[in-house]
Order: structure tokens, then sequence, then C-alpha cells
């Protein structure tokens, strides 16, 4: 078992992970959950409610029935169901606040039924909407985090509103959820097969990539971006596939995570290929070390549920063997700290 | 511009039917998406402009002209799900056809800008493929 010692993270793994193999003939929620089980993935088990469930966000009790022995069935243990504010969900306009609420809320009241401890919104849902959501979340038991994902870092104006509502209110049932793509060392080498595929100039991603390199805030980036890739021969739609690359990945140093402390609720592995270096597991974008010392240092023993997505760039690796991957190379560095509560 | 992009028109994807091609759309989002958000469906098919305007959509059982998708907010359309694009083009069984296909979907979490206006992530297809018969 793949498991890490007290005191230490949870290890895990979101569904969102097998976007590929979920379009797989035969495939259904039970056959990957099962999978995941099987290959001792967990224990923690997370989803994208909309991705993986169908007839959210208002599932009738024989579907609630049915996910709730999915899960149970496998073993796994819930740890976060992801859930959308989708504000353009009506053409021509956004959802207005009440709608928003209501929107989420829904959901929330989903989440419990189907055992999920924590929920994932984005950045979207404002801070006087989760307020809002408080006491509902205090009457149905579950938190409610905000994914941090590239391009958002620690000094981005919404993330400082957002400390300041966690800290005033300091409820464990509100708070963030880190995801590793706003703190990436590399530009992952999956993109560079998307690139090939998509006819962009291998040159032309070399440019992207130094710049991306270079120190500055990502948004401030886009006009030199477009001015040195126009410059080296790219079309519209290259440049707009190139920004892709500035809003995915994110330059925040690792350590600043610990700035996000003790407000974080869940935290999101995400990764886009762990690969076998002279000393053992590593992966070339994410500075794994750093994190899992931020982790241990701040006591966290929630669940990291791994999130591959190199599957939006390439098909090359198999999202399992690259779990597998990530799981023991993290087991390897929780293993290697010692718990503050030890210390 | 990754894997899902080259499921939205499969090998399988057209049908020959007796009022026109019916043409089997993926979703290349990960997660199901608000009817409205199939946005933009810039078809060609043999190199005529296919005006959306003659479009009618299967999506979960019920038959929509496009217009309508906007005004089903409330419906989504699941991830694993194809929705049938059926168009006026004449066909047969076993005729080859060229598709170019621009999809855009609105992505309703995702907002840009300063007006805060959804993302639209674009796939785009070209395939020549061969229409099967409509199943009885």
């Amino acid at each position: 078992m793949t498991t890490t010692g007290p005191g230490l993270p949870r290890l895990g793994t979101t569904l969102f992970s097998l976007t590929l193999e979920q379009r797989r003939p035969g495939r259904d929620l039970r056959s990957l959950v099962a999978e995941v089980a099987a290959r001792d993935l967990g224990p923690g088990l997370e989803m994208v409610a909309f991705q993986s469930l169908r007839g959210w966000p208002r599932l009738d009790d024989a579907a609630v029935a049915e996910v709730r022995d999915v899960v149970e069935g496998s073993g796994l243990v819930p740890s976060c169901l992801a859930i959308n504010n989708d504000l353009g969900q009506y053409p021509g306009r956004l959802l207005s606040d009440d709608e928003s609420h209501d929107y989420v809320a829904v959901q929330l009241r989903g989440a419990a039924a189907l055992g999920f401890p924590v929920t994932r919104v984005g950045v979207e849902t404002s801070p006087a909407i989760l307020e809002r959501l408080l006491p509902l979340a205090e009457s149905l038991g579950i938190a409610v985090g905000v994914e941090i994902h590239a391009p958002l870092t620690i000094d981005a104006p919404p993330v400082a509103a957002l400390k300041e509502l966690f800290t005033r209110l300091d409820t464990p049932l509100l708070g963030f959820i880190p995801d590793m793509s706003s703190s990436m060392r590399a530009v992952p080498a999956a993109v560079h097969d998307a690139h090939r595929a998509a006819g962009i100039d291998p040159q032309v991603t070399a440019v992207a990539e130094q710049l991306w390199a270079e120190p500055g805030a990502t948004a401030e980036k886009f006009p030199e971006l477009e001015r040195r890739a126009a410059a080296a021969g790219a079309t519209p739609a290259q440049v707009g596939n190139l920004k892709m690359l500035f809003t995915m990945h994110g330059r925040m140093a690792p350590e600043r995570w610990a700035e996000f402390f003790p407000h974080v609720v869940h935290v999101h592995g995400k990764f886009y290929g762990v690969e076998q270096g002279p000393d053992g597991l590593t992966d070339p974008s994410i500075d794994w070390p750093a994190v899992a010392r931020v982790l241990v240092e701040q006591g966290y023993t929630g669940f990291i549920s791994s999130e591959y997505e190199a599957h939006a760039y390439s098909d090359r690796h198999s999202a399992f063997d690259q779990l597998r991957a990530q799981h023991d190379m993290l087991a390897g560095l929780f293993a290697a700290q010692t718990p503050v509560a030890a210390r | 511009m990754g894997p899902l992009d080259d499921q939205v028109v499969r090998a399988d994807a057209l049908t020959a039917t007796p009022d026109g091609l019916d043409i089997a759309v993926h979703s290349h989002w990960y997660r199901a998406l608000p009817l409205p958000s199939l946005a933009r469906v810039d078809l060609t098919v043999d190199g005529q402009r296919v005006d959306p305007a003659t479009l009618a959509v299967t999506v979960n059982g019920h038959r929509y002209a496009f217009a309508e998708l906007a005004e089903r907010g409330d419906e989504y359309w699941f991830t694993t799900d194809p929705v049938v694009l059926h168009t006026p083009v004449a066909t047969g069984t076993g005729r080859e056809h060229r598709v170019q296909l621009l999809l855009g979907l609105s992505i309703p979490y995702i907002l840009t800008g300063p007006d805060r206006v959804p993302l639209v992530a674009p796939s785009s297809t070209d395939k020549t493929l061969t229409a099967t018969g409509a199943r009885p």
C-alpha cells in the first residue's frame, strides 16, 4: 500500500487524471473507480462532478445511491468533489449573485449527499458568495475550497481578497486548494508534443518558453509574446496556443504555498510527467521536494489528489502509470520528512 | 490542441439519412457543458458552408433547431455523449464527404478580459469520411 505515515499528507487521485481513459469504449464511473482502487492509487478519491456524474447538478436519489455504492464498494475515501460556478451558463449575461449562490448551494447539497467532505470551486466564486454559503456549509458539515490554479499566485488581487476573508472568518470550512500549476519550474515536455501536432514550429515554441522563464507577471508578458512570436513566424491562432502556455503554467516559487496556510482545505497534486532520473523518480516541471517540505512543515494532513493533466496535450503516456509514478515519488518524499507533530 | 480534438468527429461519425447527412460530434472539453456552450459550429461539407440556421441538433434524445440551444442553459451535454448535427447535405450510404468543422465551446466558468466574457475553446477538424446507412 502506498500510504503515508501519521502526521503526513495523505495520497489520492482525481478522476480528472483519467479524462482520456473515460472516453474509451466500455468505461464507466464504476470501472474507473475500481481500477484506481485496484492499482492502489488512493486512498483519497476526487472527481469533477460535471465530468463524472451524469445528471449533475441534480442527481435523483437512485443516482446518489449508485455513486455512493461505487465509491464505498471501492474502499476509497471521498476526498473532494470539484464543482463549478457556471457564471456564463446563459448566453449574453452572467449569473446574478443570487443565481450564483443558488447554483453553488445546490451542488454543496449534492456533494454532501454523496459523502464528500470538501468541494472545490474556482476563483470566479466571489468572497461575498463564499461568505453567504458558509451557514449552509456549516449545516452540511462540508468545506468549500477555492482552487488556486495558474495563472493565479499569492500576489494576485483575488487571492489577497480571499485570504482576508478566510482570515476574518477563520473557519475550517472555507479555504484554499493549492494547485501546483501555479508553481512550475519548467514548461512540461508534453507541450512540445501538442505544439508539434498543431504544426507550431519548435523555434516558435522555444521563443515562448524563453519568455515564460523570464521574470515578470504573466499578463504583462502577452504583448511581448505577440511581438516575439509574430517575428518568429507564428500565426494568430498559434499565438493563441502559445498564450495557453502562460495561463496554464505559473512560475510562483513553491515555498510561497506556505503563505496560504493555515487556510488550506485540500491540495491538488497537479503534474504533467514524472520520470526516472539519476536519483530516482523526478518531475522536471514541478519541484516536489520543495512542495513536500512546505506541506509537512505546515502540518498538512489532508489529501493531495494526484492530478495528471498532460492528457490535455498528449496521449503518449499511460495516465495510470503516471499516477503510480507520482504516488511512489510523493510517498518517498513524505517518508523522508519528519511530521511536525513528532518533532 | 490535444488528443480529444481528434475525437470530435470520429471515423464512424457520418450517417446518411433520407433528410441529409448526420454528423456525430463529441466534445473536446473534459466536463459536461450547458447546451448554449455549443456556441459556434462553423461547418463546411465538401467545400460548401452549412448555414447554422439550417442545422438541427439532437442532444439527450431531443432534437432542437441550432438557435434553440441558446435557450437551454439548464440542460447539459454530458462528457461522453455525442451530439448529432442534422445537415441538409444530400448523401447516401457509402458516400465520402470532406467535413471541416470549427467547433467553439463557450466555457461558462472561465471568464476572460475586463468584460468577463466566457472563454470560447476552439477545436478544428478536417477529415474525409464515409457515411454509413441509418440504423433501422
